[in-house]
């Protein structure tokens, strides 16, 4: 696979592993995270992965442009003789009420579904994390159902509350806390995305596999769910 | 105790040191002193390591009441300080007694000021820095700006020396109009030959469209070949031109993850300089070498890296 480095700035390098959401390419990304966070984490300032890019932020005082190309290039080759290890498979309980599930209706009328099949079509899926950003802990899950791919809303709520399930385009996230968004909300889920008290402070990272399971009002309230 | 009460956070006063690293890829935002030359410059006169944390002031109108006996140090747009009601000089320590008020006016130059104090302000420490990141609502004090009646805790060191002054060729200056140095990259292929002869010979205004993410320029529209890209990682100072042409540069609380087409990106002292622009002010783009611009960001750090030493 053919990869292409490019300045970002005087202090990072971008790399370019494709130009198209495509899980293929987002492995080849995961990979030489993960294989850099393993290896070189404490050199770096910050190593960032998106949907097909990955960016390393360097001391000036410590390293060259080439020399952190280098860096990168080695951890892909070694990565590539490792074998993948299996994805962290996180299930995420979601409630999709209709007092938390505010575009529901919405997406019923404009699939011409029933609120049960976009739930089912939408728990039925294992979605992998492409990237994380907009907010701490906010993963871009790809991909939904074709039927139900949306639009964003015409105009964005000023404040989607934390925690709501959300979709738009091929792509479905958490709000981590409550925020402005456009994404289509389907229900909410009691599960903290960020929190100091985890293990690498967000629930999910660049590569796990999701899943979401529906649950019952009493189970969202019992594990600690707001309305 | 030993330390300050905010008397009045004015506009936007937080606790910063030079930022966040490490985070970006859950989503956390760099954040850290708006300007990190005058930032550093505030803790070099006060004795402290480079990256202690201090107050950032924006745009002024903020008042503090020391608590006990303090050295401190001004640093960045003049808000032409006072204590007890008489001015006090940028640049320079100054030993403040219990009681003491110092009070910011609205800055006449330069946007962001800094007040350091020797050995530091004690506040949280949190995700790998003391830095507020005002758009996240985490770190520094409660994740928000200072208010009225916040106690900043200090140790209540003693001055270097009895009167510590940065020497006159060191201190910046924040005029109306800057020209900034770009390093190319990222999309630069997506602007021809006439976007970037455009980009590079109009001159842009800072309208005051802007915050700690980010300045948005007006004038002369740029137009890239696509409007939109696959989102990727976004560093400090990068150039980014969404559809309407005109360029935004991402500071220090910018998203972590966009999609739009950037040019390049803004050397990190140039940045610095920015952030120092007032609305009105206008700024012109150079293009320089990978090597040029590295050259100009390792003369800032060694200059305090060799005072750590």
């Amino acid at each position: 696979m053919s990869r292409r480095y490019a300045i970002a700035s005087e202090s990072s390098v971008i790399v370019y592993f494709g130009t198209s959401i495509d899980p293929v390419i987002s492995q080849e990304v995961q990979k030489a995270y993960h294989a850099l966070k393993a290896k070189a984490q404490e050199s770096f300032y910050e190593i960032i992965p998106s949907y097909a890019s990955l960016m390393v932020s360097y001391d000036v005082m410590r390293f060259s442009f080439d020399a952190v190309c280098e860096i990168i290039e080695n951890s892909i080759h070694q990565a590539e003789s490792i074998a993948v290890s299996e994805p962290k498979i996180i299930t995420i309980p979601v409630y999709y009420g209709r007092e938390v599930g505010l575009d529901l209706e919405l997406l019923a009328q404009e699939k011409n579904l029933s609120a049960e099949e976009i739930i089912a079509l939408h728990v039925n899926e294992v979605y992998t994390v492409y990237a994380i950003g907009f907010a701490p802990g906010f993963a871009y899950l790809g991909e939904i159902d074709a039927r139900l791919a949306t639009s964003r809303l015409a105009s964005p709520r000023k404040a989607v509350p934390k925690g709501s399930v959300s979709i738009a385009d091929r792509q479905t996230a958490v709000y981590p806390t409550q925020s402005p968004g456009g994404w289509k909300v389907l229900g909410r889920t009691p599960t903290a995305m960020f929190d100091a008290s985890y293990d690498g402070l967000s629930l999910l990272h660049v590569g796990d596999h999701v899943r979401y399971q529906s649950i019952s009002k009493e189970e969202f309230l019992s594990l600690g769910g707001e309305l | 105790m030993n330390g300050f009460i905010v008397e009045n956070g004015g506009l936007q006063s937080s606790i910063q040191d030079a930022g966040r690293r490490g985070l970006s890829d859950i989503g956390l935002t760099q954040s850290g002193a708006m300007d990190e030359m005058a930032f550093g410059y505030a803790n070099f006169l006060v004795g402290n390591a480079f990256n202690t944390p201090a107050i950032e002031i924006a745009m002024g109108g903020a008042s503090f009441k020391a608590r006990s006996e303090m050295c401190i140090a001004i640093c960045g747009a003049n808000m032409q300080p006072t204590c007890n009601g008489h001015s006090i000089a940028l640049w320079q320590t100054h030993l403040l007694r219990r009681g003491d008020v110092i009070a910011f006016d609205f800055a006449n130059e330069g946007q962001f000021a800094y007040i350091a104090v020797a050995g530091g302000f004690q506040t949280p420490f949190a995700y790998g820095s003391y830095s507020t990141s005002l758009k996240e609502g985490l770190g520094g004090l409660e994740g928000r700006k200072l208010k009225t009646g916040d106690l900043l805790h200090t140790l209540g060191n003693r001055c270097p020396m009895d009167r510590r002054k940065l020497e006159r060729k060191f201190i910046p200056k924040y005029p109306d109009s800057i020209t900034v140095r770009l390093v190319k990259g990222y999309q630069e292929a997506m602007f021809d030959t006439k976007a970037q002869e455009t980009f590079f010979n109009s001159t842009y205004t800072f309208k005051g469209e802007g915050d700690r993410m980010g300045y948005r320029l007006s004038g002369e529209k740029v137009v890239p070949s696509s409007t939109g890209i696959l989102s990727e990682p976004i560093c400090y100072g990068a150039v980014q031109v969404p559809s309407h042409g005109e360029p935004i540069v991402l500071l220090k609380e910018r998203q972590t993850i966009g999609g739009y087409p950037k040019m390049g990106s803004i050397i990190a002292v140039d940045c610095f300089k920015l952030a120092q622009l007032k609305a009105g002010g206008k700024v012109k783009f150079k293009e320089v070498s990978l090597k040029e611009a590295q050259r100009a960001t390792r003369a800032f750090y060694i200059f305090f890296k060799e005072q750590e030493a």
